[in-house]
């Protein structure tokens, strides 16, 4: 003897209620752990960078740069940089060219625009060269080759001179963009 | 299309028969709530992974980074105390559904032939989830899981012949330290969980090899896993992870304690669920704890299924298991007890709560040193001082009746309570001659005989009583107290001239002034109170209360501190900012 229809019905409509709750709660159960974590993984993205206000930081004495307008190397130390929750007081932070013009200061992110890699001063043939991907970049740090692989001429800052003192206003940069956009 | 790759995927994987294995096994007598601590157990073990594979994106194993990282992610990541809370929260669950689950099956006699093999694996794989949660109560690297696993390291030195060889290298050394961290990392984040793993896969083989084991009488018809087994498993975790994100968000995460700091002693208290052994430490030699007990448990578990065979043997079983969890329940139960009637555990414990809160609060405003986040604590005076207290005023002093932490004093108290020292409230106090010969004040020292109670104090007249409130006003202006207000110059004037005596107020023989100076030349025959309680007049007074601007050689046992080289000038400085950086509990 065989279940009326209404009740075969009734059986089939529990079975599916059981399917669909039994796949709901799994799914919950599976995707929980991954979700839990999923605000904490993409904390760095949501974090906003680049507006904040950029200190002046000491580099050298003006008289210690050629008044030829050679380009010297130095290190750029910051009073204070913060890695998540370390603060370290006045740490080497990266490193500029500096060139001199008279009473006047430019400086030139060792970083090559491209992709980051040191660019080297070469005094032979008076320019910049990054060896990495063969960039190079006159001394006023534009780009002196048609299919340079650099999009940009060489990122420079803000950069003062007060009793003789060079002070600049170190920044990184975002790589591999036509403009320069603080990171 | 998606049939159509299916179909690809199955032919070259077999997929289908897979799942179909998986789902449609057999089970006798229905679906039961009896049989979903195997699945809960295993979702909590997924969920360990995951949100442990996450933590490690932020975790630094390293004596100054392990607590500076985890507490930056607790309080500067977005989510970060969730996800920490549920890790936390989770490894407790997946404590009490092992004991579910082992109860199950020793109540249902699932540990009988022919599953004995699949009993020790379930055995030892409750041995690795506990060296999992003790490893993992070390990583934050704060006082609680510093001192607790300290405790737990040197019991494995108790091993026979390879135990203190065996704590050096589980260690990373004799001492605490890096190596400590990274060997307790790869253990809880590699080598536990790959065993775990390897285990589980072991457990469940051999769990379908001989299929569920049924608990007599079968209730209804038999079904298959699929739906309704899995239903009655996913509604099980999914009321785990209810409870572990009701625990979470309550407590607000996982509790983050100070940093370690070995000079700064922690009672040593493990996770909840080891309570039971470290009230039985308190009973039994180390050695029995940390071999014998143990031993003796683990052949036990291996002769189980052996002893269920005999006549009365499964029925001995159960009992045993009971009785085992009985005692860990009263052991447990005498531990918090007798850690809650314990008043100076309790102020340990609101000591460590205030010093966590101390250094999250500095390390937000200051950010942490490359030296790591106890170095903040260090240089702290808010901790250093009370500290400083602690060890060398407290044993006569008090400060709020206690030693300057919250801990109460065995000694008697013999010297004034210091806490508002030199304020409007206090010297008023003072003043009174119930307080000045009650032990707050000094009821403990000569001077409650001394001239100044018996011939002064006690021969006050109503109206002279009247105006010392206003000769203590005077005098707490002198301390410059960072939470009282400074007088101005006219009331300054006026009480200057009450003290004076100007108007004679006072009868002869008990204006202040006949011994005490103040703002004058003169020598009088008591401490001069010029700048009294002031942060140049305490420095002076602790390196040397015996100069003649103090008690000279009246000195009732007051050490010279300075003086005699008892503490250096800056452990004096931060004692007095301390001392007088914030009123009494009046």
């Amino acid at each position: 003897m065989s279940d009326s229809p209404k009740k075969e019905e009734s059986k089939e409509d529990r079975r599916k209620f059981i399917v669909t709750s039994t796949i709901a709660a799994s799914t919950a159960c599976a995707l929980f752990p991954l979700a839990s974590g999923i605000p904490s993984v993409l904390d760095p993205a949501t974090k906003e960078t680049g507006n904040a206000e950029v200190p002046w930081t000491k580099v050298t004495n003006l008289a210690t740069l050629p008044e030829d307008g050679t380009p010297t190397k130095f290190e750029v130390v910051l009073e204070k940089v913060k890695d998540a929750w370390t603060t370290y007081t006045n740490i080497p932070a990266g490193a500029v060219y500096l060139a001199r013009n008279g009473e006047k200061v430019t400086a030139y992110n060792l970083k090559c625009p491209h992709l980051g890699c040191a660019i080297d001063y070469r005094k032979n043939s008076n320019d910049y060269f990054c060896p990495c991907h063969n960039s190079t970049f006159g001394l006023d740090g534009s780009v002196t080759t048609d299919n340079s692989p650099s999009p940009r001429g060489m990122d420079t800052m803000d950069t003062k001179v007060e009793d003789g003192v060079v002070w600049i206003r170190f920044q990184q940069f975002v790589p591999n963009i036509a403009e320069k956009v603080p990171v | 299309m998606i049939k159509g790759l299916m179909d690809w995927i199955d032919d070259r994987s077999g997929i289908r028969g897979l799942v179909k294995e998986a789902l449609y096994e057999k089970v006798p007598g229905g679906a039961r709530w009896r049989y979903v601590w195997g699945s809960c157990l295993t979702f909590v073990f997924f969920t360990q992974v995951v949100t442990g594979t996450l933590l490690w994106m932020f975790y630094a194993p390293s004596a100054q980074t392990a607590w500076e990282s985890v507490y930056f992610l607790q309080y500067h990541v977005a989510g970060g105390w969730f996800l920490r809370g549920v890790h936390h929260y989770m490894a407790q669950a997946m404590i009490v559904l092992l004991v579910l689950h082992l109860m199950q099956v020793v109540i249902d006699g699932a540990y009988k032939a022919p599953r004995e093999l699949n009993f020790w694996f379930g055995v030892l794989m409750m041995g690795v989830t506990l060296a999992l949660s003790l490893t993992g109560y070390l990583l934050p690297w704060d006082q609680k899981g510093y001192w607790a696993t300290a405790v737990a390291t040197n019991l494995m030195a108790e091993v026979p012949l390879i135990g203190p060889a065996l704590q050096k290298i589980v260690v990373g050394g004799s001492e605490y330290g890096h190596h400590t961290l990274t060997r307790f990392f790869a253990l809880h984040a590699g080598v536990l969980p790959a065993s775990l793993v390897a285990l589980v896969v072991a457990h469940i083989y051999l769990f379908r090899k001989h299929g569920i084991h049924v608990k007599e009488p079968r209730p209804k018809r038999d079904s298959y896993f699929w739906p309704d087994q899995v239903l009655k498993d996913a509604i099980a975790c999914l009321a785990v992870l209810l409870a572990v994100v009701a625990l979470t968000i309550y407590f607000r995460g996982a509790p983050l304690g100070p940093p370690a700091d070995p000079s700064n002693e922690f009672p040593a208290r493990p996770e909840w669920y080891f309570l039971f052994l470290f009230q039985l430490l308190k009973y039994v030699p180390a050695f029995w704890g940390a071999v014998i007990i143990p031993a003796f448990l683990g052949l036990w578990m291996f002769l189980t299924p052996f002893i269920g065979k005999s006549k009365g043997g499964h029925q001995f079983n159960v009992g045993f298991w009971w009785v085992l969890i009985a005692g860990s329940a009263a052991l447990t139960g005498m531990a918090i007890s007798e850690d809650q009637a314990n008043l100076k555990h309790g102020a340990a414990i609101e000591e460590a709560n205030w010093q966590a809160e101390r250094v999250i609060k500095i390390a937000d405003s200051e950010g942490i040193p490359p030296a790591g986040a106890v170095t903040l604590l260090r240089k702290d005076p808010q901790n250093q001082g009370r500290r400083l207290f602690a060890a060398h005023c407290a044993s006569c002093h008090r400060y709020n009746g206690h030693d300057g932490r919250g801990f109460p004093v065995d000694e008697p108290q013999s010297a004034a309570d210091l806490a508002g020292f030199a304020s409007v409230e206090w010297i008023t106090e003072l003043l009174d001659y119930d307080h000045y010969v009650s032990e707050k004040y000094f009821g403990g020292t000569k001077f409650k005989d001394g001239t100044m109670a018996r011939k002064v104090l006690a021969k006050y007249t109503e109206e002279e009583k009247k105006l010392l409130p206003e000769i203590a006003k005077l005098l707490a202006d002198g301390a410059e107290l960072p939470y009282e207000e400074k007088l101005d110059e006219d009331t300054r004037e006026e009480l200057l001239s009450l003290y004076y005596n100007d108007d004679l107020k006072f009868e002869d023989g008990r204006a202040c002034i006949e011994c005490h100076d103040i703002d004058s030349e003169d020598e009088g025959s008591a401490p001069d109170l010029t700048g009294y309680g002031s942060r140049e007049w305490l420095i002076a007074f602790i390196e040397n209360p015996e100069d003649k601007r103090f008690y000279g050689k009246k000195n009732d046992r007051m050490p010279c501190y300075g003086r005699d080289g008892k503490l250096k000038d800056e452990e004096i400085a931060i004692l007095v900012d301390w001392i007088r950086s914030q009123p009494a509990d009046f």
